[in-house]
């Protein structure tokens, strides 16, 4: 089935897509609409089923029922179609540890057809943007952890995707090298080329045009980052105190206290929205308790509060209402 | 995995028992008859009643028989010349002509000697009544007794040759895979950390193998006493000493092949390399005896030398442990030998 | 095509940058080549053997000389008594006793058939088979002379006696040199040896590493992958195959009567069939060790075992007769003994030619479509 004006409004079309291994359900019934051009971003705790989806709208796994069109092609009856206008990388390490870097990109080029002529020019540019030039003739097996990905994810650029499947791409990478990594991946949102990522990192996440929560195999929740921030019910302060550990069952016991999270040596305190003078209420139970306050500020709603606090909330929706429910950002 | 590590063996045993323990027999026989007589018609029946021959073509002329000999289609032929039932009749000297196929040694000497017995036999038919005037029948009566395997089926001493090469199989080539695939993946390292001994490490590797092994055989010689119907002589004891024995030097060869490798598929590519000579040069298929000098005292080296004529002289023959001192000294002196070497590099190895 | 190119450069470089396996793959079997080369006969010589004596006259101390003489057996143990012999054979010093009876010379001198024993440890089949064939041959030997050399006693001639006897001739191999007989059918095997697990690792150890997926992604056809995998090895294979054929002629002395041409042809498609069975392992093999292990059963035995390489397919039973027909080696072996012994030509040759070509297909065919575009 291919769109005949070849300009497709959404570069995924998820229907119904489901896949079980045995008697697991790794991806529940999953239904959404991916636009062009869109930096996507898939949160979800390990075992949420991330991997299985990325890897059936990647053509490299059959879904077990349901359907999913990529740039109006389907990937259960028509992956060929579907190959050459992706690229995929996965969350191990996928290329030839045997092979140099040049080789490794010279070998991709060829294989995903690459007119001889661009290959050179394409292969410099890539390997200046990765920082890998002078790495070129090196093994793969001998690059850093960094430097492994940055080549994995120049591989997938080489042929020039209008759709990119990243699987956990910055996991085990310095962060200097994922600060780098999230560069790029701007520049071709720039180039409007789509990119389809899981994460496990907020500030990753952050960083996308939507993100969507994933659990046990169902989408929960969708929205800009901005929005899931939104949708926190409740505000957040930051309480900077000493022993924040023995500090924390002091705080839950307030009754204008929602919950708390550990920020580094920080505690994140959600409190309700309309909870007016909470800050002067926690920064008084501390102190007739004993402890050393240094600050109690307000603080901005981050992914990581919106992650803790949505997704048992919306987890504990879904098992017991039906689909209507389940949000889907308009 | 495991299924194919028990599939194995029996696979090896029907196959070897099969075809390595097949007699010759139906060989290919070209029949060249230029005279058509009852008497030349009587000398074809000969070789074919015996099941040793059967007759795969009847060339008319020499170019044919030429082309049936080239192209494979008969490994011997006979070529009957005209004017044999003739001579028979009036009790002269005859000929025939006996063509082996030199290009597969074994199968015409062996050929060449049922076709040469059958020639006799039907010398005696031929001419027993009425012997010409002055010569007697005289000649060499000679009886052949075949001890403790009255059938002379080969099968009978290729199962208990079998339960030896199956535990060198088994041993060496698992055992070495799966140390390798630990360096490969680089669990190794992991075990390094780990306060374990390099005994217990390796023990710990080695009794599932030793165990599986062990396996292996019992259900080779089972299935091979009970589906080949040979017959069994010999004393567990003996046979299980020798083979636990022999277990050692296949360990130690396991040992240092995965020394050796640094991948499973180079570990599983010597460890073929190094059972195949031993498969051919140890006495297990080809007699020791008709080696070249040299080579002959190569392999007093093998270790499976040993353990096949203590496997077969016992299966077969019931010889106990005093007969087979001699072997059982040499392959525990080179067992022990190879295992503790092995064993000393290994854990050097593991040391570094 | 371009693809293909790829996949086969990517293949040749994993190749060369793995020494050990180049060192396992060129040095061993031109080790094994020369080992069997050299050691390997069926012609039983010097078969251990015991005499015993129970006659005492000329003429059973002539017939064991006989024995003596003959290069078969090799006399290294007198017995005195028949109780002996039982432990001759149990410790293993011999394989044979023979026997002669008390009153062989007489019964000869007399013109009746003089008696023998030939006793034989049937505990190596082997051995005691041929053992017996060559001692029953050398007695009806010693006997016909026997025969001839009374007849000219009483004045007759050993020609107008009458008597069928028999002129063996030996064709291919007159000298009966093993060598001639093993080096093309050892092409065989060791070159099966090699290129069976080659291929058979290949797919799986993508799997294993999950480069696999980045090749599902990729706009690769299955034909073109499989192609692309057997071409280096085909390469090397071939290599092989002329280095141990050429080591043959030229170490070894083995004649080379055929046609170059139905040889350079019928190894590329062997080896295109050997390579595409370790394909067709490493397409549904999940772990590097289950496809070693498989292409050792599919590959290395049937082809040592069912392919007439040593054992003769005429004197298996018949089901495994039909089985080895399955085999590609079977047809191989036919044509490199037939090219390098016989001579053949097209007209004699093109069964095999073609069962090979047919194979080839087949099977890459085969493993083309077993291999999972996706998991």
């Amino acid at each position: 089935m291919s769109d005949p004006t070849g300009i497709v409004e959404n570069a995924i079309d998820v229907r119904a897509l489901t896949r079980t291994f045995r008697e697991v359900t790794a991806v529940d019934d999953v239904t959404m609409t991916i636009p062009r051009g869109e930096v996507f971003g898939l949160v979800g705790p390990d075992g949420a089923g991330k991997s299985t989806l990325i890897r059936m709208l990647a053509t490299v796994l059959a879904p077990t029922s349901g359907e999913a069109l990529v740039f109006g092609h389907s990937v259960v009856s028509d992956p060929h179609a579907v190959k050459p206008r992706i690229g995929y990388m996965s969350q191990a390490f996928s290329l030839y540890g045997d092979l140099t870097v040049q080789e490794n990109l010279d070998f991709f080029a060829e294989l995903r057809g690459v007119p001889r002529r661009d290959m050179a020019a394409r292969s410099e540019r890539l390997l200046e943007f990765s920082g890998l030039t002078e790495f070129r003739k090196r093994q793969a097996q001998f690059l850093s952890g960094g430097m492994k990905q940055k080549l994995a994810l120049a591989a997938t650029l080489i042929s020039e995707p209008d759709l990119l499947f990243l699987d956990e791409p910055t996991t085990g990478v310095d962060p200097v090298s994922r600060r780098e990594f999230w560069r790029i991946i701007s520049g071709l949102h720039r180039q409007g080329i789509t990119v389809f990522v899981a994460t496990p990192y907020m500030d990753e996440a952050d960083r996308c045009d939507e993100i969507a929560f994933m659990t046990q195999g169902r989408i929960i929740l969708r929205d800009t980052p901005a929005g899931m921030k939104q949708r926190v019910p409740g505000r957040v302060i930051e309480v900077a105190v000493d022993d924040y550990h023995e500090a924390m069952p002091v705080l839950r016991a307030l009754p204008c206290v929602s919950s708390l999270e550990i920020s580094g040596e920080m505690l994140r305190v959600l409190v309700a929205k309309d909870a007016g003078q909470c800050e002067s209420t926690l920064r008084d139970a501390l102190a007739s308790a004993g402890f050393a306050v240094h600050h109690v500020t307000p603080s901005a709603t981050d992914l990581e509060m919106a992650f803790a606090t949505l997704i048992p909330a919306a987890r504990g929706a879904a098992d017991t209402s039906d689909e209507d429910i389940l949000a889907v950002a308009e | 995995m495991l299924p194919i590590l028990f599939v194995m063996p029996i696979v090896q045993l029907l196959l070897f028992g099969y075809v390595v323990g097949a007699d010759v027999r139906n060989l290919n026989l070209a029949v060249l008859d230029s005279d058509n007589t009852a008497q030349s018609h009587q000398v074809v029946d000969a070789f074919t009643s015996t099941g040793y021959f059967t007759v795969s073509a009847r060339p008319d002329t020499d170019a044919r028989l030429k082309d049936a000999m080239d192209g494979g289609q008969a490994v011997i032929a006979i070529t009957i010349p005209k004017g044999l039932g003739d001579s028979v009749r009036q009790k002269r000297a005859a000929q025939i002509g006996i063509i082996i196929d030199g290009s597969d040694s074994r199968t015409s000497q062996v050929a060449a000697g049922y076709a040469q017995g059958i020639i006799s036999s039907l010398n005696r038919d031929f001419y027993s009544g009425g012997a010409p005037p002055g010569a007697s029948p005289g000649g060499v009566n000679a009886q052949v007794r075949v001890l403790y395997n009255p059938t002379l089926r080969a099968v009978n001493s290729m199962v208990p040759a079998l339960l030896a090469f199956i535990l060198l199989m088994s041993t060496s080539s698992v055992m070495s895979q799966a140390i390798v695939k630990e360096r490969e993946k680089g669990t190794l390292e992991q075990l390094f950390v780990t306060p374990i001994g390099r005994t217990d490490y390796l023990l710990g590797k080695l009794i599932p193998y030793i165990g599986i092994a062990v396996i292996q055989v019992a259900v080779t010689f089972v299935v091979g006493v009970l589906w080949f119907q040979v017959p069994f002589n010999g004393s567990l004891l003996v046979m299980g000493s020798g083979l636990m024995l022999f277990m050692l030097s296949a360990l130690g060869i396991g040992m240092i092949v995965s020394l050796l490798s640094r991948t499973r598929q180079q570990s599983q590519q010597t460890s073929m390399f190094l059972q195949m000579p031993q498969m051919m040069l140890s006495g297990f298929i080809f007699p020791i005896a008709a080696f070249p000098t040299w080579l002959y005292y190569l392999t007093f080296l093998i270790p499976l030398r040993y353990i096949l004529v203590i496997v077969r002289s016992n299966f077969m023959k019931g010889s106990s442990f005093a007969a087979l001192w001699p072997q059982f000294l040499a392959m525990g002196v080179f067992s022990i030998a190879i295992f503790l070497f092995g064993l000393s590099r290994f854990r050097k190895r593991l040391a570094d | 095509m371009r693809r293909i190119l790829a996949i086969a450069r990517k293949e040749f470089l994993h190749i060369i940058r793995d020494k050990r396996l180049l060192i396992v793959i060129l040095v061993m079997p031109l080790l094994q080549l020369f080992l069997y080369a050299y050691a390997l006969s069926f012609d039983v010589k010097q078969l251990p053997t015991a005499t015993l004596d129970l006659d005492h006259t000329t003429t059973s101390r002539q017939y064991l000389d006989a024995l003596q003489q003959s290069s078969y057996f090799k006399v290294d143990n007198v017995l005195t008594a028949y109780s002996q012999t039982d432990s001759a054979f149990e410790s293993n010093t011999d394989k044979v006793v023979v026997v002669v009876s008390a009153g062989f010379g007489s019964d000869i001198a007399a013109g009746r058939a003089g008696n023998i024993q030939i006793l034989v440890d049937g505990s190596d089949a082997n051995s005691a088979q041929l053992g017996s064939a060559y001692a029953g041959a050398l007695s009806r030997v010693f006997g016909a002379n026997v025969a001839v050399s009374q007849i000219e006693q009483k004045g007759g001639s050993a020609s107008s006696a009458g008597g069928l006897s028999a002129a063996v001739r030996t064709w291919y191999n007159p000298e009966g040199v093993s060598a001639a007989y093993f080096v093309p059918g050892l092409i065989v095997v060791l070159v099966t040896m090699i290129t069976v697990l080659q291929t058979a690792n290949t797919l799986v150890k993508e799997k294993e590493a999950g480069t696999y997926e980045q090749l599902i992604v990729s706009p690769i056809s299955r034909i073109e992958l499989m192609v692309g995998k057997i071409a280096p090895w085909a390469g090397i294979g071939a290599l092989e195959i002329i280095i141990i054929a050429l080591i043959g002629i030229l170490a070894f002395g083995i004649p080379f009567r055929g046609s170059v041409l139905i040889f350079t042809l019928s190894s590329v498609l062997y080896v295109i069939c050997t390579l595409g069975m370790g394909l067709i392992v490493s397409a549904r093999a999940t772990t590097v060790d289950s496809a070693n292990q498989l292409a050792a059963l599919i590959g290395f035995l049937p082809t040592f075992m069912l392919s007439g390489f040593v054992f003769p397919l005429s004197s298996m039973p018949v089901a495994l007769q039909f089985f080895s027909y399955l085999f590609p080696a079977r047809y191989f072996m036919v044509i490199t003994r037939t090219v390098f012994l016989k001579g053949g030509s097209l007209a004699i040759l093109w069964p095999q030619i073609a069962a090979l070509a047919l194979f080839a297909t087949v099977i890459v065919v085969l493993a083309a479509s077993l291999y999972r575009e996706r998991a």
